[in-house]
């Protein structure tokens, strides 16, 4: 998850000993209640499973359906990935890497689809195209709306990497190609695997894309046995085989990365190498495949919107929507910015500890923190339903309390890597330069450390709030009775094909959720400039 | 008086002890330099002192306050030592003003207080500009007057010369001494360059495997260091072997490069046996080949086997006829031409010297 973002530290030398600095107790039992809530969702299906009985959990297993389901989502799985790896890293190749004519326009249209929900796209697809559905449908629809997963941190480890060293190679004697596969490739690596594993991880948890195009995978099946109560000890044997799988994801990620640290050389890397001069037909083929890919990602979703509102006629379409889609995008933006500043405070202690302090009990609870990764979204909703259920009455059940509390559990890893970076840019030394001056550990805290991790704070709750306002699978599970978000009333309305109706809150959800994308695009692009510019 | 003083202090990092029972009093106004080679225990005793770490054992007298102590620890909020760090460490958001007014109380920090200090530094005009627009040794002045704000008893400055280019060293040197002495604080040096400390302090302690193995004045630690090993450490040094007259000419030595006397304070001067002998490279110099063409009393003759430039000075290095291969020793010239390789020359030395019984 690291390779999200790396911004680095300041030129400052940490002093040598600072890892070594006293156990910081206080902040190990606040990290430890952290990393507890957020294990809530897996004991709870643990606990579920057990209440229900094993042999019948196993049972559930054991049987054709589930095997249709493997062989769906992992297909799926390995073909979008592999497509985005391909599509994400050479986007972000030829725009940070050559001169291609407009490479600063492109960098952030090429991230815009981070703001469109998979649902939608999804729904511009099929609502205008029939041929977009099964597995066809969603490896075109996937792939165009998760890409940037990759893009966005292959392109930040491009440019922080050091393109002398693609000089240097070629001086060497190496050739343009294999230049670009030892050493371009190489540099990315760690941020081309991170992609993926997201990439990965988002394929397993999707529920809304795959619902409308009709392809059926584990988090679509457990999501229809939701409805049926009886249907209790199968939703846990689907969600545990949905949580395996994603551990074995998590896992194979980790042991790939093992050893891929990428080292930079010393002040000579902040040369600024000149772009790679693209040939007059590579640069005709770059410049109509970056064209069209945005064209397909978000003109098409965003076209077909504004086209069923069109064909609904827009005065009938907004007296229907108007009321409602108030106090939808009041809701959301609602939830969205409880969960953003509860996770980007949440994610502080554990920051803090993980990038200021070694030990055991330390990787401990970091690493226990991206389990959270391993649970869709689908799978904490559930768990937390069957909580309310069991030990609570029933109470808390559809609550805003409970489904921001989703949010939290389900963000949290996200926020947890934009915190991290955020206090990575703030050395320890200065905090204690502050308190040699006179300021308690608070103070020196609050007035240093904060003061300089301010941006990347902000990064972490844009990224938590864009995806709130996406999020429709626990939404759906655990709105409040009686409210509306944009998410799930434009599901209620597509679900009923009213498509006129559904189209504007598609809208709105795309423009609440640029802006954070916009700021988040410009966290990555100052912070890595500033690595490339410090060494 | 008195303004620091550092009892058997003791630390380890799990199993590895890095300091053992470190001992060292610091006489208030003085600028002191603790010297030692890396990994020594500079900055793990430098962290103690600014109260970063807590020592496993010892105490720690600031003024007249325990600052560490059994059962005692002031944080490092509270004991008003000014720390400048490696580097600098500026806090890279905020203007070099409230860089220097950070340690003030808030209604001083508008005062003319910090303007004072900056004029003090030489930066004077320079309030609004924010660390990345000063230039290394301007961002190290800033650190320091950031450190003076707060009037403290003692300045603890960890190598803050190590990242500036060699020729800004020098004068941003000379001014941190000036500073600190116009301010009349107690200064305390870390550093791992010995020209560093032998230019700039009035005492320097080495620091060795976590002790303290001497304490004294540039002058007497240059040539009259405790042992062989620091000997080479505080500069450069031909050790070479010698014999002890004792009763039959006391005070002196008899060196492969001829009979000297020894240092008065020097130990052992009556016995007699084999020692290990200190000379300078200053300490020798070549005797013109014209002057000495027949057998000089005195000179011991050899070939150059390498000659260093420096501008002003050059370093010669000879190997005295009938000496193994690696027993060169090295002489320190002032002007004169350029010796060849293989050039004949004679050497002739100049005592007192140090000796230690081998």
């Amino acid at each position: 998850m690291n390779e999200l973002a790396a911004p680095p530290a300041p030129a400052v030398r940490a002093p040598v000993r600072a890892r070594r600095a006293p156990r910081p107790y206080g902040l190990l039992v606040v990290s430890a209640l952290i990393a507890g809530l957020l294990a809530v969702p897996l004991v709870f299906l643990l606990i579920e499973s057990h209440a229900a009985g094993w042999s019948t959990v196993a049972a559930q297993i054991v049987r054709p359906l589930t095997g249709t389901l493997l062989w769906n989502t992992i297909r799926l799985a390995v073909v979008v990935t592999v497509l985005c790896a391909i599509l994400g890293t050479a986007a972000a190749w030829l725009v940070e890497r050559t001169d291609l004519p407009g490479r600063r326009l492109f960098a952030v249209l090429l991230v815009v689809p981070l703001a469109i929900p998979d649902f939608v796209v999804s729904f511009g697809w099929s609502s205008l195209f029939v041929w977009v559905q099964g597995f066809r449908g969603a490896v075109l629809v996937m792939t165009l709306a998760v890409y940037p997963l990759v893009y966005l941190p292959v392109a930040a480890s491009l440019r922080a990497a050091d393109a002398g060293q693609e000089e240097v190679a070629r001086s060497l004697g190496v050739g343009r190609m294999r230049t670009f596969i030892r050493i371009t490739l190489g540099q990315a690596r760690g941020a081309i695997l991170g992609g993926c594993l997201l990439v990965a991880l988002v394929l397993l948890a999707e529920y809304g894309a795959f619902e409308m195009l009709g392809y059926q995978t584990f988090t679509t099946e457990i999501f229809t046995n939701l409805q049926l109560p009886t249907e209790v000890p199968t939703s846990c044997a689907l969600a545990l085989v949905l949580v395996a799988i994603s551990l074995v994801v998590l896992a194979g990620e980790a042991r790939w990365r093992g050893g891929g640290r990428v080292a930079r050389s010393g002040p000579m890397a902040t040369r600024v190498t000149p772009p790679l001069r693209l040939g007059r037909v590579a640069k005709a083929v770059s410049l109509t495949g970056v064209c069209a890919l945005i064209a397909l990602a978000v003109g098409l979703p965003a076209g077909a919107s504004i086209y069923w509102i069109a064909a609904g006629g827009i005065p009938s379409v907004s007296n229907s929507v108007s009321v409602s889609m108030l106090s939808a995008a009041w809701h959301t933006a609602a939830y969205g910015v409880c969960t953003g500043v509860l996770d980007t405070l949440l994610a502080l202690p554990l920051a803090v500890l993980a990038i200021r302090h070694s030990g055991a009990v330390r990787q401990f609870l970091e690493r226990s923190t991206y389990l959270v990764l391993a649970m869709p979204g689908v799978v904490i909703a559930l768990a937390l339903t069957y909580f309310t259920e069991q030990y609570l009455g029933g109470a808390g059940y559809q609550t805003a309390p409970l489904l921001v509390l989703c949010y939290t559990i389900m963000f949290f890893p996200l926020a947890l890597v934009g915190v991290k970076a955020a206090i990575a840019r703030a050395p320890a030394s200065l905090d204690e330069v502050a308190r040699s001056l006179g300021h308690s550990r608070v103070a020196a805290f609050s007035r240093v450390t904060l003061r300089l991790a301010a941006p990347g704070l902000v990064a972490a709750f844009c990224l938590v709030f864009l995806e709130c306002v996406t999020e429709l699978t626990a939404t759906l599970i655990l709105v409040p009775t009686g409210v509306q978000t944009l998410a799930t009333q434009f599901w209620q309305y597509q679900s009923s094909l009213s498509y006129a109706q559904a189209a504007p809150f598609a809208l709105v959800m795309i423009a609440l959720a640029t802006l954070p994308s916009i700021v988040l695009g410009r966290f990555f692009h100052v912070s890595a400039q500033a690595q490339g510019s410090e060494a | 008086m008195r303004q620091l003083a550092v009892t058997d202090l003791h630390k380890a990092f799990g199993r590895h002890a890095v300091l053992t029972g470190l001992s060292l009093d610091v006489s208030a106004g003085s600028f002191t330099a603790i010297l030692g080679p890396s990994g020594s225990g500079k900055t793990t005793l430098l962290r103690l002192l600014v109260g970063f770490e807590r020592p496993d054992a010892g105490t720690i007298t600031i003024g007249d306050r325990v600052v560490d102590g059994p059962g005692s620890h002031v944080p490092p909020e509270r004991r008003k030592i000014g720390y400048v760090p490696q580097e600098g460490a500026l806090f890279p958001h905020l203007t070099v003003e409230k860089n220097v007014g950070f340690g003030l109380p808030a209604r001083q920090q508008r005062s003319s207080r910090t303007g004072e200090l900056l004029d003090a530094v030489g930066l004077s005009g320079m309030g609004s500009r924010y660390p990345h627009q000063l230039s290394g040794g301007q961002q190290q002045r800033v650190a320091l007057a950031r450190a003076l704000a707060i009037q403290p008893e003692v300045v603890l400055l960890d190598e803050p010369f190590t990242s500036l280019d060699a020729h800004m060293r020098a004068s941003v040197r000379t001014d941190v001494h000036a500073i600190c002495a116009k301010a009349g604080t107690t200064a305390i040096l870390v550093t791992h360059d010995q020209d560093e400390a032998l230019s700039m302090a009035d005492r320097i302690a080495v620091l060795r495997d976590g002790r303290i193995v001497q304490y004294t004045a540039p002058q007497n630690l240059y040539s009259r260091p405790a042992d062989p090993a620091l000997a080479r450490f505080v500069g450069d040094a031909n050790l070479v072997e010698g014999q002890l007259c004792g009763r039959a000419a006391p005070g002196m030595v008899q060196t492969s490069l001829g009979l000297l006397p020894l240092e008065p304070a020097s130990a052992a001067v009556e016995c007699a046996g084999p020692v290990t002998v200190l000379i300078r490279p200053e300490q020798l110099e070549l005797v013109s080949e014209i002057a000495s063409a027949g057998a000089e009393p005195g000179t011991v003759s050899g070939h150059v086997v390498a000659y260093e430039y420096y501008g002003h000075d050059a370093v010669v290095r000879i190997r005295p006829d009938g000496a193994a291969p690696g027993h060169e020793v090295m002489v320190r010239t002032v002007g004169g031409p350029r010796l060849a390789i293989g050039t004949t020359v004679k050497i002739r030395a100049r005592g007192p010297v140090v000796a230690w019984t081998s």
